[in-house]
Order: structure tokens, then sequence, then C-alpha cells
């Protein structure tokens, strides 16, 4: 295959945009839908990323590369799933306020531990040994192939949550978060509903985190930082959190404008690279949050419609 | 005369109350010894403000946790007595017991046909990975959904509630929805206009005739003579008397605590 | 063992002393406008970069430099009501969208400080501390001034808060602002007061922390979660409480480590004890809806 029209760059800058749009698409259920801020994103992300890589570079598989590979992802996507379980119900019925210290002390937890377990993650040092489940010729090629797989990933779990809207499941998350009272009184059980929220949300994040990590080959606590929630976050705010599709729309416009637009196509001095420009990058998301939910809180597509989706739906 | 053992036998759903306190701040709100409610299909509940009316129901729903006491539902068909008040709120609508609400509650971003599909909608639907179970839900309930839109003429229900009457309106017809064997009723038909008043009680005469026991909290008392078979009235966290429409009515004390000499 | 109830105790409170001092800012935020601020991380990150610059500029000692590192740390506090916090209460928005907003006000600052700071960790310019011997531990004199003047903050703040006039505006407008305004209280003045002492207090605490180690921008923001953890958890008895619940946070935490011979799982085990407590306050707590 030749890829020579393919820029190295591009396909990195994409590839980050898929995975904080698939992010992004798993938040939406949970803070765009039911009203829950995770700020543990990067922690399910982290969970799925590490025990994917320590199983499958630290086991001495009997078989092929190949069944190591899926069975330590379906191990990666299991374990965030059910730390997703554990801290839905740990915050499930806590405020606002709890849920923060929640899901953002479960992110700190897993960085903890991928710091002092080297015995297995390699600590500070990170987690060599990670590789694709296949050869196609060039390093280029790979990458341009995981690419494709990923984001057919990212387009399945893009197709469920789009789903969702249109299923009994998505109307009681949004019945729950616009009044749990209220759809608890109605013999709703908000807390269970939460509970599972976590665990599928927090799988999805898990596997992704675990594609990722297949691309970077090399683990490391850095990947664990603040920065990829943030991403996640701005994707979501910007594009739409109501929306199915905001996530993919305000990922592609933000993400993509510096991962793909700025890191290939401008012509800024390449000293700049190193720290200013991601230094640049972080201001501006920061920035975009504050300035989305001050004056857009709802963002680029605004608020769902439930009217037009149910006319569609149910005809009429 | 709280203790009456008129009908001895349980012919429909009934709450027995026992020993129920709630206080907020020290200051006891709900005192109740011994109460049944549902000896009669449509029973009515009245007293001065703040005595304890809206806080004994929302005990009842176990949105309030009570200090103490016990508050046990009997069911008319010979299933066993459920002790709710050691159940959590969403287990009450599963056994049937559910409340409309005195304020405005509504889901915003739901439309009218949103919210009545969600009252509607078995639990098990509402998994995440049942992700084709719409068009059951829909197929199983349209007819009812559309037999209520109709009878409340309610016209399109693609769009949002809108005035406060409609959101109270459908707050109503989601309790309907739920098939209640008790339903709670505060203040069911404040701030809707007379002709929806009308429908309203309407269908809860034929639901108590269908055999739902029914206990309405109202300030309008116009609705509560016409509609109660038997009337609870409540004084400082207690009820403190109960008999006929027209006993309560005529009662001395009733008319000094709460009607005023004028009214009757 | 009583050697190491005595070590815990020593290290936990000078070592943790500017935790108690930052929780301290962040509760007087939280409790009295009822504002959970992810920003305040970075100001105490601030303080500590404004504490190192007019150390290393102007050349003077650590002692002096605390009281402008904490008052600009305050102006900045008061900067970002006016800018951000004030603003969006004015157009109404939500408690959860609140959060959000000031995490990403807390991203701004912390990258924008590197543009003003520079990159590099940075470092006060301070003779090495002497070191007095407590109860057998020996203590850098910093870490036994940050107690000392923690206790005496932490001393001022309660009583100012508690038993001042001032401090009596403050809680009457935290329980009730319209009652507050109707009996003649400036609530404007009184939150920015609040917003600034609040930053004194964060600013403080910077300085505390980038005295004893480094000046770096996560400095403010790998505390955050100690403080907050340690104001939801203690905040409910008053300030009082965040001081005791902050000193047995350091003292918990100092343990810990001399126990497993590292910090970070002091860190660990803190935080998940902390959460089930959460959890299990909210099991016992009155679930009391308006349905």
């Amino acid at each position: 295959m030749n890829l020579d029209w393919l820029d190295a760059f591009l396909i990195s800058g994409l590839f980050s945009v898929v995975v904080i749009v698939g992010l992004g698409l798993l938040l939406h259920l949970q803070l765009g839908l039911t009203r829950i801020a995770n700020f543990g994103v990067v922690g399910f992300f982290g969970i799925g990323m590490y025990s994917f890589g320590v199983l499958f570079t630290k086991v001495d598989w009997p078989f092929g590369d190949f069944w190591a590979f899926l069975i330590s992802l379906a191990f990666g996507t299991f374990v965030a799933g059910l730390s997703g379980l554990l801290v839905g119900w740990l915050i499930a019925d806590l405020d606002e306020d709890g849920v923060l210290v929640g899901t953002l002390g479960f992110a700190t937890a897993v960085a903890i531990l991928a710091t002092t377990e080297d015995g297995l993650t390699g600590g500070a040092r990170g987690l060599g040994g990670l590789r694709f489940p296949y050869d196609v010729g060039s390093v280029k090629a790979d990458e341009f192939l995981w690419l494709i797989i990923v984001s057919i990933v990212v387009a399945l779990i893009l197709l469920y949550v789009w789903w969702v809207h249109r299923t009994p499941y998505g109307r009681l998350l949004i019945g729950i978060g616009g009044n749990e009272p209220l759809a608890r009184s109605l013999g709703k059980p908000a807390f269970r509903a939460k509970l599972w929220l976590f665990a599928v949300g927090s799988a999805g994040m898990g596997l992704l985190g675990a594609l990722f990590g297949v691309m970077e080959r090399f683990l490391a606590p850095e990947n664990l930082g603040i920065d990829v929630t943030l991403a996640a976050m701005v994707a979501l705010v910007i594009g739409g959190t109501a929306r199915a599709w905001g996530a993919v729309i305000g990922g592609f416009l933000v993400i993509g404008f510096f991962d793909i637009i700025v890191q290939s196509y401008l012509p800024f001095p390449r000293e700049w690279y190193g720290q200013a420009i991601p230094n640049i990058k972080q201001i501006v998301f920061g920035a975009v949050l504050i300035t989305v939910l001050l004056f857009r809180p709802l963002g680029i597509l605004g608020d769902m419609r439930r009217d037009k989706l149910m006319r569609r739906v149910h005809g009429g | 005369m709280v203790d009456d053992t008129q009908v001895a036998t349980v012919t429909r759903p009934q709450i027995q109350i026992q020993n129920a306190v709630k206080s907020f701040n020290g200051r006891v709100v709900v005192d109740i010894d011994n109460l049944t409610l549902g000896d009669h299909p449509i029973e009515g509940l009245i007293g001065p403000n703040g005595a304890g009316k809206t806080t004994l129901m929302r005990m009842i729903m176990h949105s309030t946790p009570l200090d103490s006491g016990t508050i046990t539902l009997s069911n008319a068909n010979g299933d066993r007595d459920v002790v709710i008040s050691d159940l959590p709120t969403h287990w009450m609508a599963p056994h049937g017991v559910v409340k409309s609400n005195q304020v405005i509650m509504d889901f915003d971003k739901l439309t009218i046909l949103d919210s009545m599909l969600l009252a509607v909608a078995k639990h098990r639907y509402e998994q995440p990975h049942r992700i084709l179970a719409e068009k059951s839900v829909y197929d199983a309930n349209v007819a009812r959904i559309h037999e209520y839109m109709e009878f409340f003429d309610l016209g399109d229900p693609y769009r949002f509630a809108g005035s406060a009457g409609e959101k109270k309106l459908l707050d109503i017809i989601r309790c309907l929805l739920l098939d209640p064997k008790f339903l709670l009723l505060d203040e069911p038909t404040a701030g809707l206009p007379e002709d929806l008043t009308e429908k309203v009680m309407e269908t809860i005469r034929d639901l108590a005739a269908a055999g739902t026991s029914v206990v309405v909290v109202e300030h309008d008392l116009n609705v509560i003579w016409n509609l109660s078979d038997d009337v609870h009235f409540m004084a400082e966290g207690n009820v403190v008397m109960h008999g006929s429409p027209q006993e309560i009515r005529e009662n001395k004390t009733v008319i000094e605590k709460y009607l005023g000499e004028g009214h009757v | 063992m009583l050697d190491f109830i005595s070590d815990s105790i020593v290290i936990g409170l000078t070592e943790h002393a500017p935790l108690i001092l930052a929780a301290i800012g962040f509760a007087l935020l939280y409790r009295l406008t009822g504002l959970i601020n992810v920003a305040y991380s970075e100001t105490i990150t601030l303080g500590a970069y404004f504490g190192m610059w007019v150390n290393t500029t102007f050349d003077l000692n650590f002692y002096t430099v605390l009281i402008p590192a904490g008052l600009l740390a305050g102006v900045i506090s008061v900067g970002t009501y006016f800018a951000i916090f004030r603003p969006a209460k004015m157009l109404n928005v939500g408690g959860l969208e609140m959060i959000i907003i000031s995490f990403g006000l807390s991203i701004v600052l912390r990258h924008a400080l590197q543009f003003v700071f520079g990159y590099p960790v940075r470092f006060f310019e301070v003779p090495p501390p002497d070191t007095i011997r407590v109860l057998g531990v020996g203590v850098g004199s910093f870490r036994i001034l940050a107690v000392a003047s923690v206790a005496v903050l932490a001393l001022i703040l309660y009583l100012f808060i508690q038993k001042s006039s001032f401090g009596l505006q403050i809680r009457a407008l935290a329980s009730d602002e319209d009652l507050a305004q109707a009996s003649g209280i400036r609530p404007l003045f009184v939150t920015v007061l609040i917003w600034f002492i609040a930053g004194i207090a964060g600013g403080m605490a910077g300085a505390f922390y980038g005295v004893s180690s480094s000046v770096a921008p996560l400095l403010g923001w790998r505390q955050f979660l100690f403080i907050f953890l340690v104001v939801v958890v203690g905040g409910r008895k008053g300030l009082g409480g965040v001081i005791i619940t902050g000193a047995l946070t350091g003292i918990a935490l100092a343990a810990m480590t001399l126990q497993f011979g590292q910090v970070l799982y002091a860190q660990l085990a803190l935080i998940v004890a902390f959460v089930v407590l959460l959890k299990w306050r909210s099991k016992r707590a009155a679930e009391t809806v308006k349905v």
C-alpha cells in the first residue's frame, strides 16, 4: 500500500481527535443526559489502558498475538467497567461536590497506582512492549490501519449514543437528569440506573484507553493527566452537551484545530511546538469552556429537541 | 373516632399508619398514633395550613423518611402486607402507591408523550442494552395514552407542556398511567380550569369505583364535599376527627379551626 | 509506638500546615458563597509564584514575602470574582456549569502563568532553614514558622468570621441573601471581602508550599483534591471543623507515609477513606426531597 500522500502527523492528529470524540460521546450520556459531571474520565481511560497493557505484556501467552491481544482488550474494558460500577456506587447518591470529589479522587488514585506499582506498570519509567496485533508492512501503514479500526469503534459508539436518544433508556436518563425526585416517585430506580450508566460508560472509556495505548506503544503516568478529561469535556461542551453529535462536532473543531491544523499546517516557528503551543492549547481549552458555558451553555447545537425527535420516531 | 371498625374486612387497598412521627428542627410536624386510610373509596384529608397534610403524604411515599413508626400497605386481593416505610421512594410505584404533587413538577426536556411513556415504561425496558425496546413500550401503551390525551383535550403530544395547569394535569395523568392501587392526590385541582377540574374528578371517581383507594388533599372544599366518601380532619400533626363530609362540615371544632363562621 | 505517634503528629502538623490554611480559604468560599471553585488551586499556585518573584527580585526574606504574596493572591482572587463568577451568577449559570467554568478558569490560569514566569521549575532564594528538634524529630525552621503562622492566621480568621461584626454580616449573607440585604448589609462589599480573604489564605498557603519544596504550575492542583476533601468532610461544623479535619488529615498522611514508606500510598488510602466516609454519611442523611 502506497501511503506517501498521507502525512504521519495527520494520522496521529486524527487519531487523537477520534479518541477524544469517543470519550466525549460517552461523557455526553453522563453529563448531557443525566447531568452527572464526571471529572474522572481520564481515570477510567487510564485504568483500561494499563489493565490492557499489563496483561498483554506481562503474561507469557501460550497462543498467538492476536488472541492475546483480544483477551487483554476485553480485560481492560472489563476492569474499567468494574471500576465504573464501584465509583458509580460511591457517588450515585451524592450531590455535585460529592461527584466531583469522587471522580477526581478516582482519577488521582489511578495515576497514583500507575506510579507506585512499578513491578506491573513500570512506574514512572513507563511500560513498553505494546504493539499492533498485525503487521501490514510499514509503521505508517500499521498506524493508518489502527486509525481506521479505532474510527470504526468510535463510529459504533456514536451509533449507540445516537440510538440511546430513541430508547426508553435514554428517556430514563433524561428524566433522572431533569428531575430525579420526580423520576423516583414514578418508580424509577435512579441509583441503579446511574450505577449501570457509570459501568457502561466507564467500560467504553477503558476500551478507548486500551486502543489509545496501542497507538502510543508506551504507557507512562504522564498519559493520565487532567488534560484528557479536559479535552473530552471541551469537545462535548462546545459542540453541545445535550446532543448526540455534540462531541463529534466539538471534537473535530477544537481538538482537530490544534492537533491537526496547528500541528501540521500553520507556519509557527519550530521551537514553539515544544512548550508554547501545548500551553496555548490548554489556555484556549479553558477559555472555551468558560465562554461557551457563560454565553451559550448548550454549545453549537443547542438543546435537545425531543419534540422533533418524538414526531420523527412515532409519526404524526 | 379515628379507630373506626365499621369496615372490618379489607375490601380495597389500605394504608395503616402507626406511631408515625416526623419533626423538622425539633418541631413535631406529624405525630399519628394510628390511622387507616382506604376504608372508603375516596377519602378527603383537610386541615388548616401547617397541619402536616403534605408531610404525611410525603411520609407515605417515603420521600420524607419517618423519625419513627411504620406505614403498611395491605392489598385487597390477598397479597401480603408490605411495610412501605422500610422501602425507598422508587418502590412505591411498583407497589401501586402513587402520589401527585402539590407544586408543579415536570421534566423540562421531555415532551408530553415522552413524559407519559417514561411513566408507563417497565424498568426492564430501561436498561442500557435494550436499544430496540422503544417500539414495544410505545405499542403497548399508545392506546391508553391517546385515550387520556383525548379525554383531557391535550392536543399535540409531541410538544412540551406549556402552562402551569397543563403541567399539573400531566402530573396527574402520569400517576393514572401507573395503574395505582392507592392514589394520593395533593391539591389536584389547584391551578386547573373548571372544566378540567370536572374531568379530573370524573376520572378519580371511575378509578375509585374500579377498586383504587384515593386520598385527596385539597384546599377547595367543594371538591372535597363533592368527591369524598369520608373526610379526615387534620390539625397540629394529627388526625383529630373523621366522618362523612356532612358530619365534618357541621362539626363545631372544624368550623372554628378551619372553615370560619361564615363559610357553611 | 509512642515515637511513631509523636513523629506522626510533629511531621503531620509541620508538613501539612499549609493544607489547613488553604482549606480555611476554600471553605470560606464554599460555605459562604456556595461555590466549588476549582480555580482556587491556582490561587495557591499564584501565591507561591508571587512569593518567589518578590523574594528573588527584591531580595526580601521569606517572612516579609508572605505579605505581598498573600495580598497579590487576594487581589487576583477578587479579580476572578469580577471577571468570571459575578457575571456567571448574573447570567444565572447552573451549579453544575459553574463547577465546569471554575475548572476552565483553573486551566487558563495554570497555563497562563507559565508565560509570565517561564516553564522551568523555580525556587525561593532563602538560606537553608535551621533544623530544630521537636519531640525528637528534626523540623526545618520554615515549617515551624508555617505552623505558627497557620495557627495565628487561622485564629484571626476564626475570630473574624465567628466573632466580629463583619463576620456576622458574612454569615448573614450566606444564610439568606435577601434578608441580609434588607437588614442593611452590602452584599457586594461583603462578597468581595470573602474572596479577598480566601485569596490571602490560599496565597500564603502557596508561599509555604513553595518555600518548602519548589514552585511549579501544578503546585496548587496537586493539593486541590485534599483541600476539597478536607472541606467537604469537615466543613459541616464550620471553620472549626475544617481546621480539625485539616490537622487530622495532615497527621494521618504523615503516619501512613511513615508506615507505608511511600507518600503516594498514604494519599491513596486517604482518598479512599474520605470518599467512603462521604458515601456512608449520605446513606445516613435524611433524603428529604420535594415530592
